[in-house]
């Protein structure tokens, strides 16, 4: 049985797709009201718009009328297309994650639009815009039911009656529910240095007496400290505000061998985490977080970080750090780990790296002083020596990694410190680098590639800058062990003698309880 | 690119031989080739993931469940996993024309481009064209030559492994129970000079797909050929 869109997409949709092009009409219209000018050329100009909004309302008609969806047996089928149009079945167990997102304007008609997320791709699978807010709940409800039915199905491949005892009870159980407390602290912590730019574009058009004149005498030595803390306060204020309307009202649920996340104070998001799918984990912690001892978690999964574009999910935005460790820990048991740090002469190596970069700032500080800024007085500059060293011992002091039972941890950054845990069999490829640098130090990087969001985006799990010869050797062991365990996995003897071989291994892991 | 059930056309007989020959275990009679090749065929109609390869095997199992044809085991034995490796092996020498006839070519671009603006903008002189040409040339050539001896291949039993880079040496093992697909490419310029690529993919990083430049178009297609029984032979589950 197919089912088609909610029929107030239509209107919704109608609105956006105007909106969208009500640009280009302005464009023409002024361009022709110019030519045409008077009176027939203000009609030419409304007769555009009018146009305008009639196609886009037969448009989304036409579309609403041509998309149909079905859940059939094996497969989530999807058929689209106003004037191309596209068949599309999604297996079951292909889908990575569900989510549904709700604006404020969706939430008051009562509709959400849905996405699936495949591995393949570079963006969401499927989007159903929009349906009714209860048929989308019921959507994702459905959706890993069958995924969980299919996948237990596939793992019992001859037992059939066992099969049915073996689909674990969807016990619910609430992980995660962010304070008051918590979110006014991740207001607090949370900076998003991508906002700089943005705002320093924006600050004189907010306020334009910060441009002028008269608030930048003084020697530079003083309005530069103070610009930047200036300017660093307003990116906090403006990351707080944003992270604290993202992650309102989070909680987060395990259902089954499924964690769900709801979040977000105007645009209302909820989506799923299938655990048998999560690629790696991630805890981050940044340098502010760190002296309140929080951190926070995010999960991966092959799907195309849904809701967030380009980030990972995050699975708890912040939380008491052995919170956040335990948590980890009841999804991918890693236990106990004790990182090694790369050689001494690593340090050294950025002791250099740091100086070099100080020397470039302030010779383009002197340059500047003599041809651009007179009274620059860049030799304060110099006084970046006595941070050189500091900066090089604690980059070196928060890089580590470490080889545990079933998953490689790594860890690195200062300000922003990110330990990520790497299941073996979730590795894709191993590789090390070295740079004509880190030769001359006889070092290498060594990166462990998984098919998480985030590696996508060159964020993998690296341990930097470790000694050649253990490079070399890690590199044959985490592909040696990613061999391992994926025997152990899927050895087909027991697949076909232990039903559950690979559906408990995965779902089971959770209970081992955050209490540890 | 999403998981190993998009394996190509070709590979899947294969693919039906392996499942066949691992869900049984003992002996075998005529009979059974005919019903292994029977299986086989049906094999790629009844692809709508694994559930459909463990429900036809355990139904073949009910059928013959004592019997493993012979020449399907001698088939898995040619293409057992030792045999199919390959030592240590650099690429083919003309792979340096290859790298050398492109960098000529960016660095003959190149030069145009700062030639034009130094003619129409700045005025040095006419030799600035040339010389950026010149000095990006030599860049190239010496980078070509360097390259081609650090680069190394190597077929190892469960993995492949590639050794490249003259600025930054990049060492990557690339399980086959990871690979997704394998391409044999062919640009213009080793067209020309009768070479040929094979790339891997894997579901990891877009950016890391490995490509494995310098190859005869003979060695490329037996080298695709063996990463692609490689990995059928890899029994793996699912990357993502």
């Amino acid at each position: 049985m197919t089912t088609k869109l909610h029929p107030l997409s239509v209107p919704y949709r109608s609105v956006q797709t105007a909106l969208n092009f009500l640009w280009i009409v302005f464009i023409i219209g002024f361009s022709g009201t110019a030519v045409i000018g008077g009176t027939t050329g203000a009609l030419v100009f409304g007769a555009a718009i009018l146009l305008g909004l009639v196609s886009a309302v037969v448009w989304e008609l036409l579309y609403y009328q041509r998309f149909e969806y079905e859940l059939t047996e094996d497969t989530f089928d999807l058929a689209s297309g106003v004037v191309s149009r596209r068949d599309r079945e999604i297996p079951y167990r292909r889908i990575q994650n569900v989510g549904i997102s709700r604006n404020v304007v969706q939430r008051l008609a009562g509709i959400a639009e849905v996405s699936l997320e495949t591995a393949g791709g570079s963006s969401a699978e499927a989007q159903l815009r929009y349906v009714s807010f209860e048929e989308a709940q019921r959507l994702q409800d459905e959706l890993s039911e069958r995924k969980r039915h299919r996948s237990h199905s596939e793992s019992a491949s001859e037992a059939d009656e066992e099969e049915e005892q073996e689909v674990p009870e969807r016990e619910t159980e609430r992980l995660f529910e962010i304070t008051e407390g918590e979110l006014a602290v991740l207001g607090l912590v949370s900076i998003d240095l991508r906002l700089i730019p943005l705002l320093t574009l924006a600050v004189p058009f907010i306020s334009p007496a910060l441009s002028n004149p008269a608030l930048y005498a003084g020697p530079l030595y003083v309005v530069a400290p103070l610009a930047a803390i200036v300017l660093y306060l307003l990116t906090s204020i403006a990351s707080g505000i944003i992270s604290v309307t993202n992650y309102y009202g989070f909680q987060l649920v395990r259902t089954g061998d499924e964690l769900r996340f709801e979040r977000g104070l105007l645009q209302r998001y909820s989506g799923t985490i299938p655990l048998e799918k999560v690629q790696t984990l991630t805890i981050n912690e940044n340098v502010l977080e760190r002296a309140v001892g929080y951190a926070s978690l995010l999960i991966e999964t092959a799907g195309y970080s849904p809701g967030e574009s380009g980030g990972s999910q995050s699975a708890v935005p912040i939380a008491k750090r052995d919170r956040v460790l335990r948590l980890a820990q009841s999804i991918e048991p890693y236990g106990d780990v004790e990182f090694e740090r790369p050689p001494k002469r690593a340090r050294e190596r950025y002791f250099f790296r740091y100086l070099g970069v100080l020397a470039i700032l302030t010779g383009l500080a002197y340059l500047a002083e003599l041809y651009l800024v007179p009274n620059l007085e860049w030799y304060w500059m110099l006084l970046g020596v006595v941070a050189v060293p500091i900066g090089a011992h604690l980059k070196w002091r928060h890089l580590g990694y470490a080889l545990v039972d079933d998953h490689v941890v790594t860890r690195s950054g200062f300000w922003n410190r990110t330990t990520s845990v790497v299941p073996y069999h979730r590795v894709q490829t191993v590789l090390d680098r070295q740079t004509i640098f880190q030769r001359r130090r006889k070092l290498a990087t060594l990166t462990i590639d998984t098919a998480g969001s985030r590696s996508l985006i060159g964020q993998d799990a690296r341990a930097i800058d470790i000694d050649r010869e253990r490079a070399n050797e890690l590199r044959e062991e985490v592909a040696d062990r990613l061999q391992e365990s994926l025997a152990g996995r899927i050895a087909p003897e027991d697949r076909l003698f232990d039903p559950t071989a690979t559906g408990t291994e995965v779902g089971d892991s959770p209970s081992v309880s955050p209490g540890e | 690119m999403s998981g190993n059930d998009e394996s190509e056309p070709p590979e899947r007989p294969t693919e039906g031989q392996r499942d066949g020959t691992t869900s049984r275990s003992t002996e075998s009679t005529g009979e059974e080739a005919m019903a292994a090749d029977g299986f086989t065929e049906a094999e790629p109609s009844s692809r709508e993931g694994d559930t459909d390869d463990g429900a036809t095997d355990s139904t073949t199992d009910l059928d013959d469940s004592s019997a493993t044809p012979d020449d399907l085991r001698e088939e898995l034995e040619d293409v057992s996993a030792s045999e199919l490796t390959v030592p240590p092996q650099s690429l083919h020498p003309k792979v340096r024309i290859v790298w050398v006839v492109q960098s000529l070519i960016s660095a003959a671009l190149f030069g145009a481009i700062v030639g034009a603006i130094d003619f129409g903008v700045i005025g040095i002189g006419l030799w600035v064209g040339p010389a950026v040409f010149g000095v990006f040339a030599l860049i190239g050539v010496l980078h070509a030559v360097l390259r081609f001896r650090v680069w190394e291949y190597e077929l190892r039993e469960d993995a492949l492994y590639l050794e490249r880079g003259v600025v930054t040496r990049v060492r990557t093992v690339v399980p086959y129970v990871r690979i997704q697909h394998v391409d044999a490419s062919r640009g213009p310029v080793e067209r020309a000079i009768g070479l040929a690529s094979v790339v891997v993919y894997t579901a990891g990083s877009r950016g890391a797909d490995v490509t494995i430049p310098g190859l005869t178009a003979d060695g490329a297609d037996d080298l695709q050929n063996r990463l692609k029984r490689m990995a059928i032979l890899a029994e793996g589950d699912d990357a993502v």
